[in-house]
């Protein structure tokens, strides 16, 4: 048995549901609290290991927690119950360009976005280069990023993300970015990141995606877990599940 | 502990929040990192006409100095203030103003005020600078007292990182806070003494009840600014008692400022 990367252990997330989301100091001293509110599970006791050096799935409907799983494994949000155990550095690439600065040249944000990321100042100068190519904007290197199409800016965002090299990669569909032969380099420089055996948790809408990059699935619903296994396995029920609700899935 | 470990591991992130605050501001200005300089100079030459020509607000001669001008003796105390109130209003919106990327990515959320703090002092460095060569040439003698300047800077910045701390929580709540900081923030400037010497107001006490005084001088402000004319319009030590408040005020401030971002930085990125 290999050992883990991430043990996930009974992990739930409660949200509150305010009925009324004025965070005024009026309205808090009118009604002599600080706010009404219902609340809502969007994670229910969720539990599974990722062994290192494998590539786990989470896969269900629009609302069934994915996301937030995703951002609890990222500490972006906190576990109201349970717990995740990491063991090695962790790099989540929930949005791509987060933190870039408009009027920064690209140069700068490469700089400002691979701190934000985790890397050191030693780590980006040697890599530099290498992020500049990947993301194919080097003629517009030293100007505003605000100057770049939409397409050169998402980019350079991901070059940034996928130049971390961190031991747990945690993604959410930004696999999705670019031009044809922008995705393929992508997708590439992900079965990089598997031969070097690191792991890797993502999140997507594409079976074909999960299929070709996962060998573990986690499919969720309404929170909990619903099934969990080998990715075929899991797919399989999975889009079964979703032909007899008679739902369109949205897929290919 | 572990938070203050997670702080130092990522310090290289911490220098270029400071730079992203610092080169984005001015970008695109023509004047640049000029315009830093200019917006003192402004209020100073607003503040020495109403006050010294139309008022005639006289300032206390310093002592060893000599130097009896009131532009000087105001912008002694103005800089520390305006650092002050950049800081403290700065960082209790960093964290609101960063909401898209508190969302999107983990990292130490101190470091945003903390961002703001440095990239202020920074600019406040500048304005020293040019405040230190002033008075030198107007005959007065600072260099000395340069390393204990910087004492007080960092001191000053403590206390203004921890109320911009807590007020930062505040706000993800109550959006009022930063409007209700800035009036008391305005308030709190005529209450301290920037811009009139303090002996007007222990003239006022002496006829009218010596509790004003005790009460007037609650303010760490007073003894910051107090502090910073000592060392720059007299050049000389600063007092005690005003030395020892300082350093409570700014290690209890900073100190609660801490606890309370820390225990509530885990729900900030749901609260946004």
């Amino acid at each position: 048995m290999t050992e883990s990367a991430v043990v996930v252990d009974g992990v739930s997330k409660r949200f509150r549901l305010y009925r009324e989301r004025n965070a005024t100091l009026k309205s808090a001293l009118m009604r002599g609290r600080a706010s009404v509110y219902e609340e809502f599970w969007a994670v229910r006791d969720v539990s599974f290991d990722v062994p290192r050096g494998t590539t786990l799935g989470l896969i269900g409907r629009n609302g069934s927690g994915k996301s937030t799983l995703l951002k609890t494994l990222a500490r972006i949000l906190h576990p109201d119950e349970g717990q995740i155990t990491m063991s090695g550095r962790v790099a989540s690439l929930l949005e791509v360009g987060s933190g870039f600065h408009p009027e920064l040249s690209g140069r700068e944000n490469i700089y400002l976005n691979g701190s934000i990321l985790g890397m050191s100042r030693k780590e980006i100068d040697s890599r530099f280069d290498e992020i500049v190519d990947f993301s194919e904007v080097r003629k517009f290197i030293d100007q505003p990023v605000k100057n770049y199409s939409s397409g050169m800016y998402v980019r350079l965002g991901f070059s940034v993300a996928v130049h971390v090299s961190p031991d747990i990669l945690i993604v959410d569909e930004v696999l999705a970015v670019g031009d044809a032969a922008f995705k393929t380099k992508s997708k590439r420089k992900f079965a990089e990141f598997r031969d070097q055996k690191r792991t890797i948790i993502l999140v997507s809408h594409s079976m074909p995606q999960v299929r070709a990059l996962c060998d573990q699935v986690v499919w969720l619903d309404g929170g909990r877990v619903r099934a969990i296994g080998p990715s075929d396995e899991v797919v399989d029920a999975y889009l079964a599940h979703i032909d007899a609700d008679e739902v369109d899935s949205n897929e290919e | 502990m572990s938070y203050a470990r997670d702080l130092l591991r990522t310090r290289e992130l911490l220098g270029n929040l400071v730079q992203r605050e610092i080169k984005g501001k001015y970008r695109r200005t023509v004047l640049g990192q000029l315009w830093s300089l200019l917006n003192p100079l402004a209020t100073m030459l607003v503040y020495t006409v109403v006050f010294s020509f139309i008022f005639q607000a006289r300032p206390r001669v310093g002592d060893p100095s000599g130097l009896d001008i009131y532009p000087l003796w105001l912008m002694s105390g103005l800089l520390a203030w305006s650092f002050f109130t950049r800081a403290v209003t700065g960082g209790l919106s960093s964290i609101v103003s960063n909401a898209g990327l508190i969302k999107k990515v983990y990292f130490p959320r101190m470091h945003l005020p903390f961002a703001v703090t440095l990239s202020t002092g920074f600019n406040w460095l500048f304005e020293l600078g040019v405040l230190i060569a002033a008075i030198w040439l107007f005959g007065g003698f600072p260099i000395p007292w340069i390393p204990l300047l910087l004492v007080f800077m960092v001191l000053l910045g403590l206390l203004a990182t921890g109320i911009a701390m807590l007020l930062a929580i505040v706000n993800v709540h109550f959006r009022d806070t930063q409007h209700f900081t800035a009036i008391v923030i305005s308030m709190w400037f005529y209450l301290t003494p920037v811009i009139y010497p303090i002996s007007l107001v222990e003239t006022a006490a002496a006829q009218r009840g010596d509790w004003i005084l005790t009460v007037y001088r609650l303010n760490p402000m007073e003894r910051f600014i107090a502090v910073f004319r000592n060392l720059l319009y007299d050049n000389t030590w600063p007092a005690l008692d005003d030395s020892l408040v300082c350093f409570a005020w700014a290690i209890g401030a900073f100190l609660l400022g801490y606890v309370v971002f820390v225990n509530n930085e885990k729900r900030l990125a749901e609260l946004l």
